[in-house]
């Protein structure tokens, strides 16, 4: 806010001293002026080596908080985890038959494969029934706190079931 | 009728004439773009929400290459997102997204070669399974 109040300012300076002519511009270019503020903001900052204020290690963890940076941890690990199978199709000599067969044939019991079915299918669950969770914020639905923490819990428990139901197919 | 249509023609060359002014400032343009660029990551999301059913129900070339698509391009843009929140500077910024932007080319081409060389992405999930 005091960033907008202060370019918003600079830009009312500037106009005083006519060199945009008859061209009033009304609206803010939040794009640029927004920008270098902040690059002068984090190069001066880090340049005077300055602490960063404790917030992660202080503030009370909260559900949202707790789901929130799951969704950013099991979005980063997806994208990941989907990279590496693709390069590794692209250097790994073998198909994908064979490897699957590889797998297979290694002596691990059925829980084993049980298991790793739920570990790969939680993440991709929960992302993208918090993913919903999210669109439906982006429709303006739901921001009430209560509301927060509802479909919180009900994206918890799908994601548990779903992995459960998906893990037993 | 006639002269509310002349209205809105001068109306809009005004806007188109004001945004080019601007856009060598990337004044409005660049926020018109962030803007743009929101609505196609939601877009985006629910395009792929959809994917998911459809590849369990009809499985097909088609939808192997167009989630390889889809899914390469939304994991592209969020990693972008948590660069902005993260990296700071300008040539840190640069390098980050040249990187990702590389990371991301190679699993698109890495999905595509499995798709055309292999069992195809949405084969692979059923195969692996049967387990």
């Amino acid at each position: 806010m005091a960033l907008l109040l202060r370019t918003v300012a600079r830009q009312g300076l500037c106009l005083s001293r006519s060199q945009f002519g008859v061209l009033y511009r009304p609206a803010v270019p939040m794009g640029t002026a927004a920008k270098k503020e902040i690059n002068k903001f984090w190069a001066k900052n880090t340049q005077l080596n300055r602490p960063v204020s404790p917030h992660i290690s202080i503030y009370k963890w909260s559900v949202p908080m707790m789901m929130s940076i799951s969704h950013r941890g099991t979005g980063v690990a997806l994208s990941s985890g989907i990279s590496v199978f693709a390069l590794a199709a692209l250097v790994l000599p073998e198909s994908y038959p064979y490897y699957l067969d590889l797998i297979h044939s290694m002596t691990f019991g059925p829980q084993f494969f049980a298991f790793s079915k739920f570990a790969l299918a939680f993440p991709v669950a929960y992302h993208s029934f918090n993913g919903i969770r999210h669109l439906a914020w982006d429709l303006g639905k739901g921001f009430k706190i209560p509301e927060v923490y509802r479909s919180g819990y009900i994206v918890i428990a799908l994601t548990v079931l779903t992995s459960i139901g998906l893990a037993a197919m | 009728m006639a002269k509310l249509l002349s209205n809105r023609l001068y109306a809009q060359e005004h806007v188109k004439d004001k945004a080019t002014a601007l856009a060598d400032g990337h004044g409005l343009s660049s926020s018109r773009a962030a803007s743009k660029h929101w609505t196609g990551e939601r877009v985006l999301s629910v395009v792929l929400l959809g994917m998911a059913p459809a590849a369990h129900l009809c499985p097909a070339p088609l939808l192997d290459y167009s989630i390889a698509a889809a899914l390469t391009l939304h994991g592209h843009w969020g990693i972008g997102q948590v660069l902005t929140d993260y990296v700071h500077g300008d040539a840190k910024v640069k390098l980050a997204k040249a990187s990702v932007l590389l990371l991301s080319t190679a699993t698109y081409f890495g999905l595509c070669y499995f798709n055309y060389h292999d069992v195809g992405l949405c084969k692979a999930v059923a195969m692996l399974w049967q387990i």
